[in-house]
């Protein structure tokens, strides 16, 4: 900030006050925080399985585009195309993760290139697609048909952008503690990732359990896609996510993979998201400056005890 | 005739960044760091070489800058990875964020304005070509070096059995910063080649995925400096021929997709077993005997 010419401490006090100034500035930074908690559940929930799902931008974006094109030719009442539309997201987005879980599981490819791949190969297609054969007609940019108002979210503070979509993140994350704390698949999913030879001598089908945390993490993601279309942009457009999904890895490991602290996580990630433009405005500091500072906090707490160990299928 | 001359050219310049980038990645992956942060890489690079270029006039300054960029977000990748215990993965991951923010940060300090640079002083067609030139010359280098040299066997046993380098004297941790610094320097001639060669300014963005199509070359190349020259080669050839195909219409946003598809394919392993080196991106164990 420094180097910018500008007062770091009215960079700060910018940031804070455009984040958590008023109630609106409050909700906007609940909207960040939920569009980062839905991707960073699902990089912790295949972190803790002992994979690197890289690919949360990419089945977020497929999710996106499903929930964008499935709410746009959905003809219903609220009860029925909510639903539909957040369940076109999640498959949209299991179909994506399960292309790196199926490489990964049935030829020992690595996840992390997979989904790495996958990401440019989900821009590419989204933006093909919607430039071309389901771009809406009329439509000013790279974008689908809107919404109609009955598959929309809706808003639960009046005034704001702040919807169902926030109760909904954190009712996921309550209920990713209790799969991983209470239930069978919960543990082996668990077992797999900190000691796979044990859990195979165990009983544990590793390649299975491979397969299904990078699908449901695609489908966790894919979900959180659907909500951006379906809660504040009414329609899919390419540029959905400034990289949610990639600073949700860095929200997954400050929230130590924890469903419940990385909700805090998010919430901290989402005062520098929705600040660094308030920043910016006042007191002159490029809200770029925001992307650095999360960079650097990856670097800074991914230290080796927070993540698992890889599987070994072989 | 002229225009299958234009078209190679063409493609030859739109290959080189990506020899230079997947040369990179052999570098780093031989010795068992598997570096997505080529990308960073490609950014912080084509950054500083705009950026030394316009302070200094002299865009031979600008390459030397922009080699020492890259060294350095490579070097980082290296010391986070063995020293500090960082996985890997995930410190390129905090790398390429880091190198996206600096280089539209650096745009915002440096020129006042965001989303591109003035145009800046450029190597010109001369330093394009011999930027070209030197790409080939790297990968026949750094394949004799691979197969020939006594140091080159120590580096591909980095990546291949680190504990077995380390009971013959080595240090692998030692032997893994400098192959970051070294795979980063060399991404660093990527970077300078993309905004000094092809073009003369930074823009945001301007890299565009060339760090993973680059990842995507190691991989259909085998982890050999040739092989991966040549896929690097093949998808640079495939981004010329989309500016041909574009006017007969086929979709270009497909025909870019085509490098991460292959890569995919390439996995999967139906053209050969594509097995990567045995310790690719797995950490150092600690030290047990001194």
């Amino acid at each position: 900030m420094a180097l910018a010419g500008a007062n770091p401490l009215d960079g700060f006090a910018a940031l804070l006050s455009g984040a958590l100034g008023g109630p609106r500035q409050l909700a906007e930074t609940l909207v960040q925080t939920t569009a980062l908690l839905f991707p960073a559940l699902a990089v912790a929930f295949a972190f803790r399985a002992g994979l690197f799902n890289i690919g949360a931008e990419g089945q977020l974006v497929v999710g996106g585009l499903c929930a964008g094109l499935a709410g746009a030719s959905l003809v219903a009442p609220g009860y029925v195309a909510i639903p539909l539309v957040l369940a076109a997201g999640a498959a949209g987005g299991a179909c994506w993760g399960a292309i790196a879980g199926f490489l990964r599981a049935r030829f020992g490819a690595s996840e992390v290139i997979a989904t790495l791949m996958l990401n440019v190969v989900a821009l590419l297609l989204a933006n093909y697609l919607v430039s071309g054969p389901l771009r809406a007609p009329g439509a000013q940019g790279p974008e689908t048909a809107l919404l109609p108002a009955a598959a929309w979210l809706p808003v639960v503070a009046r005034g704001t952008r702040l919807t169902l979509a926030f109760p909904l993140a954190l009712l996921l994350a309550g209920l990713l503690r209790f799969v991983f704390a209470r239930t069978v698949f919960g543990y082996e999913l668990r077992a797999a990732g900190e000691a796979p030879e044990a859990a195979a001598r165990a009983g544990v089908a590793l390649r299975r359990v491979a397969f299904t945390a990078i699908a449901l993490s695609g489908a966790i993601a894919g979900l959180g896609g659907a909500t951006i279309v379906a809660g504040t942009l009414h329609r899919f457009n390419v540029s959905l996510s400034p990289g949610y999904g990639f600073v949700a890895i860095a929200v997954a490991l400050v929230g130590g993979l924890d469903p419940l602290r990385i909700v805090l996580a998010a919430f901290a990630f989402g005062i520098l998201q929705s600040g660094s433009l308030t920043m910016q405005a006042l007191a002159h500091v490029p809200k770029d400056v925001v992307s650095i500072v999360e960079g650097l906090a990856i670097l800074a707490l991914a230290a080796r005890r927070v993540v698992a160990p890889r599987i070994a299928t072989a | 005739m002229h225009e299958t001359f234009a078209f190679v050219t063409l493609a030859l310049v739109k290959a080189a960044p990506l020899v230079f980038a997947a040369l990179a990645g052999v570098a780093c992956e031989r010795a068992g760091v598997l570096n997505i942060a080529l990308e960073g890489g490609l950014t912080v690079s084509a950054f500083a070489a705009v950026a030394a270029s316009y302070a200094t006039g002299n865009p031979l300054l600008g390459l030397a800058a922009a080699v020492a960029a890259g060294a350095l977000l490579g070097g980082v990748l290296g010391v986070a990875a063995t020293r500090f215990g960082v996985d890997q993965i995930v410190a390129g991951t905090g790398l390429n964020l880091l190198a996206a923010g600096a280089g539209a940060y650096g745009l915002v300090v440096l020129f006042g304005a965001p989303g591109a640079s003035p145009e800046v002083r450029a190597l010109g067609p001369r330093g394009e070509a011999a930027l070209v030139v030197a790409a080939f010359a790297l990968a026949l280098g750094m394949h004799a070096f691979f197969a020939y040299a006594p140091w080159g066997l120590r580096w591909r046993a980095c990546g291949e059995n680190p504990a077995a380098l380390r009971a013959a004297g080595v240090d692998p941790a030692r032997l893994r910063v400098a192959a970051t610094l070294a795979g980063g320097a060399i991404a660093g001639l990527g970077g300078a080649f993309l905004s000094l060669g092809e073009l003369d300014l930074y823009s945001d963005g301007m890299t565009a995925g060339r760090g993973f199509i680059a990842l995507a070359a190691v991989i259909f190349g085998r982890w050999t400096p040739l092989g991966a020259t040549a896929a690097a080669v093949a998808f640079g050839a495939a981004s010329a021929l989309q500016f041909v195909l574009q006017r007969s219409g086929v979709p270009s946003d497909l025909m870019a997709a085509l490098p991460y598809l292959a890569a995919l394919a390439a996995l999967t392993g139906i053209a050969g077993r594509a097995r990567p080196p045995q310790a690719d991106g797995v950490p150092l164990q600690p030290e047990t005997a001194p």
